[in-house]
Formats: C-alpha cells, structure tokens, sequence
C-alpha cells in the first residue's frame, strides 16, 4: 500500500472524527503552545542580548573593578569589595600608553541619578554619566542631532551634555525650539546641550532614551569623583578581529604587573567579554531554562497519553473495518501504518495549531512588552516532537490493531 | 481404542471413496486430508477430521451443512483466512498451508474474492471506494485503480451508484457491490458465504442469477451456505457434517 494511501486514509478518519480528533488534541496544541511561546520568550531574550552585544560592537571588551563571578553570593561580592581595587584614570593612562594589541580605549563612570530641570520643566532621577570622547566610536552611538563630546570639551571639563531622546520630549515640548544650544540645569549646575541620541525606544520595559552623557573629567569634577557608584570603566576594541583575545590577555597581563599580582593570585579587576555576558547569561538562565521547557513538556505528555488512548478505543471500534481490511489483502504492516500514520497526522496537526497559536500570542507579547523570537528551527523541531509523540502514543494501538485475528475481526459488531 | 464410538474421527484409510494422493496439478484448489483443531481450555476440539478435495477451475459449487458442522472453517480455510492444523491446501497450484500471515493476505488479495451474509462494506466510503480497496493493497494505482473499479460496478449494474455510500443503497445493491469488490481484482475463486442470508426471497434471486451469470463468464464460484435452495443452484454440492464430507455430487 502507497504512503499516499496511508495518509489520506488517516485524514478521512480524522475528518469522519472532527469534534474528538479536536478534543482529543487540546491538551497536545496546550502543551505546544505552552512550550513554544517559552522557547520563543528565552530565544527573545537571547536575541536581544546578542544584538545588544553586536551593538557594543562583538571586538569589544570591557575593564571594570569586579568581574561576573563576584556577583555569585554575598560573601564573594563582600570579599570583592575589600580585594579589588577602584580602577583609576592612571590605570587608563597605563594601559593606553603600553598596550600594543588595543585599536581604542576610553574610560567611562558609571551613572548616578539626578535632577534635572529646565525653567519650570522637570526629569527626576535621570541617570547621568561620563564619558571620553572616544567612547562614541567604541560603543557605535548613533547621533539624531548635535554631536558628541569633543576633546576640548573633555579636557577642560566643560559643562557640556549630550542627551537622550527622552530627557530632550521631557524638558522641551513638541513644536519649541531645537534643544541643542540650550541650557539645562543638571543637580544644580547649568549645562549646555550639545546632542541627542538616536532614540532606541524600550527593552524590558526599561527606557533606553533616558540618560545624560557629560565629559568624563566634569562628570568627576561636578558629582564627586570616580568612586562609590561612579566607578570608573575602560571600553577597549582590538586591533583585528583575530587579535582580540591577544588584546584582551595583554590589557590583564597590563593591569596584573601593574597591581604586582602573584602568579597564583587572582584578577583583582575584571574583563568583560560579549563571550563573558552570553556565557555568563546562560549560567544565570540555563536552570530556569530547563525548568520552564519541563513544565510544557509535562502538559505534551499528557497531550501524548490521551493520544493514545483515544487511538485505542479507535482500533476497538474498528475491529470490524480492519477484520474487513485483512480479508481483502491488507497485510499486518498496512494496518500497522495506517493506524500509526493516523496517529502521527492526528498530534502533528496539534503541533501545528499550537505553533501557530504560539505564534500569535508571540506578537502579541512583542507588541506589549517582551520582545519574543521563533526561529525556523524552533518551529521545525516542535512539529517533530509532535511527530514523535504520535509515533510514541500510536504505536502500541497500531501494533494491537495489526496483530487482530481476521477471523476474530470480521465477527466483530 | 474401540470403534465403537461415532464421534472417534475415523482415519483417512477408512474411507476409501476419499483417496489421500499427491495434489491434483490440474485443479484449482486441492484439499488433502485437513485438519483443523482449535484448543477450548484444556480440551482439543477437531473442527475438521481430514477432508479432502478438488475443484477445477471454472465451477460452480455450494458447500452445505448445518450450523456447528464445520462449514465455517472450511471456508475461513478455503479463503485463507486461517490455515489447517494438518493436511495440505494447494491454490492456484500454491501450497497456501504452509503460509504465514503476509503471504496469505497477498494470496486473499490476489486469489480470493469474499462475500459475506452482512456485506461487510465500509460504511463511510463510497461505493467505488468500497471496490477499490482490494486495489488499494495490491498498490495500483488510482486512476487505474478507478477504472477497474468503475468496470467492476458496471459488471454488477451500479454504474448510476458508484458515489454512494452503503446506507444509501438497498441490501440487494449493497451485496452487488460486495460482489463488486470481490471481483475487481479478477480473483482465482468468487468464495460467498451465505451471500443471501440477511436478503429477501426477491432479492435473493436476483443475487442467485448474478452469481449464475458470473460463472457462465468463466468466474469459479464457491457458496457456503445452510439452505438448500441456494446450494441447489450450484452445479456441484459438498455436504458437510461434524467436520466431515458426508456426500460429494455433481447436481448438474
């Protein structure tokens, strides 16, 4: 018997069926939906991450006081605290002037919150941080108007911000004059705009917009110096992509002479890497991972059982079909294949459906707050899973079915 | 052992009119000394004591005999469907005893063409679906399949029903597109068993007469049945009695 036979005996049965064959496939599209509308939230995130990171452009890399390993439990944060050091603009200086492997490398500060106002406008809690000029090329900003912080401006700590698109709606009124050029009153000091961001809108709810960049050497002079919650950063990129973790290993080598740090000592700074940050990610998310897709895959294997149920009480109702099927030549494997073949089309219909619902409650999510993604793969392995589920839960009603007595069979009501 | 008793099967050699020989080459189908005995708990019960037969091909015969008396088996053997605990059973010059499952579904497929008493049609397909089942298993392909299968309804005069389903036909039409189906594959032997037990009188001879005209088309036609007036339309009868040949004769 051809396939093609087989599979549209199996769908005319499904059809001849339609309210159970529906019913009997709710748990299953549940189970898919469920467990593609997870995959698709954690390949959302994962996404975004690598895109972010892409942004930061890939050949970059970050020099900070504490490393991702610090932030495990609050006995490592505490004795990070008290081992590694603030990093300081002569460590950048230091660096700049010995590494040989480096293309760029800038400093930046870490942001605190401040008010800002202009006449009688007001932004509370804007995070405003420092940064060389340099930094715009490092991290790709992309500038709407204005420009970026220039040397002069850095190296004599002027009073200068570049903005966020966010700061500028809030402070300046749709249909009023450009902000650049225009004064803002930043924690009580008065800065000049001088550029705005290209908006990025928001991610995770988090407004990307919202921020003030000032030259590093005012950032440090005006709110305090590069300590506590302001702590300095360098941002580096390597000379060539294939150089890059050369560069990353010369900037520690650097920094460990330069700290006279043993050779059985640990980094007392850290070295963030796109590398460090996904794998870091998925140390931090690979748990939750396995509990969010075993969730789904019970409610599949519930979908799998009333599968299979249902497959059996359908060779019991048609004994008699199949005794007729063997007396007119139907061997046990044509039998065999049509109830498997039925089975399989039954739970790959509801993996379809429930990709597809998946899909759209997937945009729908998008639309409103977390971004999701689902890939071809994604989608391509669901609907085998299904298909393996139908295999699972239809093999053993198949192989009853085949091994019927045709005699047996016929006598059937 | 005495002799005494008539239910003791009596052994071959004591029926001298029922000679065990090699199989006859020319017939269609050769039975030597079959056996069946199913197992009811711990006990052996013999559904038939060593029959044995030949049919040529092309004839008309009608296998009769009461219920219990082994009638059914028989024809389960004739049709393939099960196979003798003992004996030989050569068809189409093929020994079908020796068979397992897949090669006797191939030999029901090519060989056999069943009518039953209940039609045995699938209810949710169409009349021509119906025939071209039979089709289907011998992996012919669809238009094919359609034409055979539209030839073989217009062979039984439903030609103007070939898109209807069984419950739109009446038991007469019903049973001409079982006959339908068991011919479409122009099988070695047409083997009905009771074909007009759930018909009327009327009816029953309008199926009587097609199968009369079926064999004087050159169709081998093997009916069991109980009743004497169908089996009289045959041109030979075996009667069948406590699983044994009681009488063998040519009527016509």
């Amino acid at each position: 018997m051809k396939f093609i036979e087989t599979l549209k005996l199996a769908i005319a049965a499904i059809w001849a069926h339609k309210l159970r064959s529906a019913l009997t496939l709710l748990g299953m599209i549940i189970g898919v939906t469920a467990f593609v509308v997870v995959v698709s939230l954690i390949q959302g995130f994962n996404k975004y991450i690598d895109e972010k990171i892409a942004g930061i452009g890939s050949k970059s890399f970050t020099v900070q006081r504490f490393n991702f390993e610090d932030f495990k439990d609050l006995d490592t944060i505490a004795a990070a605290q008290r081992r590694n050091k603030e990093l300081t603009l002569d460590d950048y200086e230091y660096l700049k002037a010995r590494a040989t492997l480096i293309d760029k490398i800038g400093a930046k500060a870490r942001a605190s919150r401040a008010l800002v106002k202009r006449g009688t406008k007001i932004a509370e809690d804007v995070p405003v941080d420092g940064a060389m000029p340099v930094i715009a090329d490092i991290d790709n900003i992309d500038v709407a108007e204005g420009r970026y912080i220039t040397e002069a401006e850095n190296d004599s700590a002027m009073r200068v911000a570049f903005i966020g698109v966010d700061v500028a709606t809030a402070l300046f009124p749709a249909g009023s004059t450009s902000a650049i050029g225009e004064e803002i009153n930043v924690a009580g000091l008065p800065y000049r705009i001088i550029g705005i961001a290209v908006a990025k809108g928001t991610v995770f709810g988090v407004p990307q917009d919202n921020f003030i960049t000032l030259p590093l050497k005012t950032y440090g002079n005006n709110f305090g110096g590069f300590t506590r919650n302001r702590l300095l950063y360098f941002e580096a990129t390597s000379k060539t992509d294939d150089t890059f973790k050369d560069a990353v290993d010369e900037a520690r080598f650097l920094l460990r002479s330069r700290r006279h740090i043993k050779s059985d000592e640990k980094d007392n700074f850290g070295i963030v890497t796109p590398d460090a940050i996904t794998g870091f990610r998925d140390r931090l998310l690979g748990p939750t991972y396995i509990v969010a897709i075993a969730v789904p895959g019970i409610a599949l294997l519930v979908g799998a059982i009333v599968i299979m149920n249902i497959m059996l009480v359908s060779v019991t109702e048609r004994t008699k079909e199949i005794g007729i099927r063997k007396s007119l030549g139907a061997r046990r494997v044509d039998v065999l294949k049509q109830f498997l073949v039925e089975a399989v089309t039954l739970s790959a219909i509801g993996g379809a459906v429930g990709v597809l619902l998946a899909w759209i409650v997937g945009m729908i999510m998008t639309a409103i707050f977390f971004p999701t993604y689902l890939s071809l793969g994604a989608i391509l392995f669901t609907i085998f899973v299904s298909g393996g589920i139908g295999i699972i839960s239809g093999v053993f009603p198949a192989w009853k079915a085949a091994r019927l007595d045709p005699i047996e069979a016929l006598r059937a009501d | 052992m005495s002799d005494v008793t008539l239910a003791a099967p009596p052994t071959p050699s004591a029926l001298p009119e029922q000679p065990v020989s090699a199989h006859d080459a020319n017939s269609l189908i050769s039975m030597r000394d079959i056996w069946k005995t199913y197992e009811m708990g711990s006990e052996q019960v013999h559904a038939l004591h060593g029959v044995s037969f030949d049919i040529p091909k092309g004839e008309y015969i009608a296998i009769i005999g009461p219920s219990g008396s082994g009638k059914s088996t028989l024809m389960n053997l004739i049709g393939c469907l099960d196979t003798p605990s003992k004996g030989e059973y050569w068809l189409n010059a093929k020994n079908v005893s020796l068979m397992d499952d897949d090669e006797l579904a191939r030999i029901r497929n090519q060989e056999v063409g069943f009518v039953f008493q209940t039609f045995n049609l699938l209810a949710r397909a169409t009349a021509l679906h119906n025939v071209e089942l039979p089709l289907i298993y011998g992996g012919i392909g669809s238009s094919q399949r359609h034409e055979m299968a539209k030839e073989a309804l217009r062979a039984v005069d439903l030609s103007d029903r070939i898109t209807h389903r069984p419950n739109e036909l009446s038991g007469g039409q019903r049973q001409r597109v079982a006959i339908a189906r068991a011919l479409v594959n122009h099988p070695s032997i047409l083997l009905a068993d009771e074909p007009t037990g759930a018909l009327d009188t009327h009816t029953s001879m309008e199926i009587m007469d097609l199968f009369e005209r079926l064999h004087g088309e050159g169709n081998t036609i093997i009916v069991v049945t109980h009743e004497h007036d169908i089996a009289e339309r045959a041109h030979r009868v075996i009667s069948i009695r406590d699983g044994l040949i009681e009488k063998d004769e040519k009527i016509r």
